[in-house]
């Protein structure tokens, strides 16, 4: 693997649809969360789910050092994406749309891709995505969710190339 | 014939066949929200394997729902879910088949 951060291309208002999402993201996992929520549970799955015991006894062991990783991965795009304006109105449109380069070092590159993915679980559970071909176009949190998924493609490419 | 310097230590012998290493397994499973792309990078870059096996996995959790991704002592294949689970990935421990 190389050491050289990978470049992404990314627009003031994406940086702030991104910087809220992973707040939204932050809010679901941290105090007051509800582990009967299905979105948490598909964040924490169960590896036994024929062994209840077993469950029981990985899940109290391991769940809160999980949710803390979750968090740590979540803050490092959310200081990446912070120092942006919180109030797009005021942005002129060729501003708000004009893509400048977002440097992520080599070594948080995973981060992003897990918490990109972290929140695209989190909207298919809300949106009840169970397979592939599930979609609403006049629905348009499909459309963040077909945006994050092009985020992350566009990561993963830069991050393969970036090691050859 | 000399006798060796060192007979060994045959008690070792019964303390493994007492307790044998019963493999277990890690399985991920198909869900419809994880790119292929970022299945197969996640078995390439976690677990070491090749471009070709990786994708071959991922070919295998995509198309047949799901796949041993890998098999070793439970401990370690715990590790492995956990890892999997930070990746977002569906995956389950299990004791292997006979």
């Amino acid at each position: 693997m190389s050491a050289r951060p990978v470049r992404m291309r990314i627009a003031p208002v994406e940086r702030l649809q991104l910087r809220r999402l992973v707040q939204d993201l932050c809010k679901l996992i941290g105090p007051g969360i509800d582990p009967e929520d299905p979105a948490v549970a598909r964040l924490t799955p169960n590896p036994y789910p024929d062994d209840s015991d077993a469950a029981r006894d990985f899940r109290s062991g391991t769940r809160g050092d999980l949710l803390a990783r979750r968090a740590a991965d979540a803050g490092i795009v959310s200081a990446a994406v912070a120092g942006v304006a919180d109030e797009p109105d005021s942005w002129a449109e060729e501003t708000a749309l004009v893509e400048e380069v977002l440097e992520i070092p080599a070594a948080e590159v995973d981060a992003w891709m897990r918490t990109l993915t972290a929140i695209r679980l989190v909207i298919a559970t809300r949106l009840g995505i169970v397979d592939e071909e599930d979609h609403d176009p006049d629905d348009a949190r499909f459309g963040v969710y077909d945006w994050l998924g092009y985020r992350l493609e566009m990561l993963i490419q830069a991050a393969e190339d970036q090691s050859g | 014939m000399s006798a060796p310097l060192a007979t060994p230590e045959l008690d070792e012998d019964v303390d493994l066949l007492a307790a044998p290493l019963e493999p277990w397994q890690v399985v991920v499973w198909n869900d419809p929200v994880n790119l292929m792309s970022y299945v197969v990078r996640v078995f390439r870059t976690y677990f070491g394997y090749s471009q070709e096996r990786a994708t071959q996995l991922m070919l295998a959790v995509h198309n047949e729902g799901h796949a041993i991704v890998a098999t070793g002592p439970r401990e370690t294949m715990e590790v492995h879910a956990q890892a999997m689970h930070d990746y977002g990935l569906w995956a389950t421990v299990r004791k292997a088949p006979l």
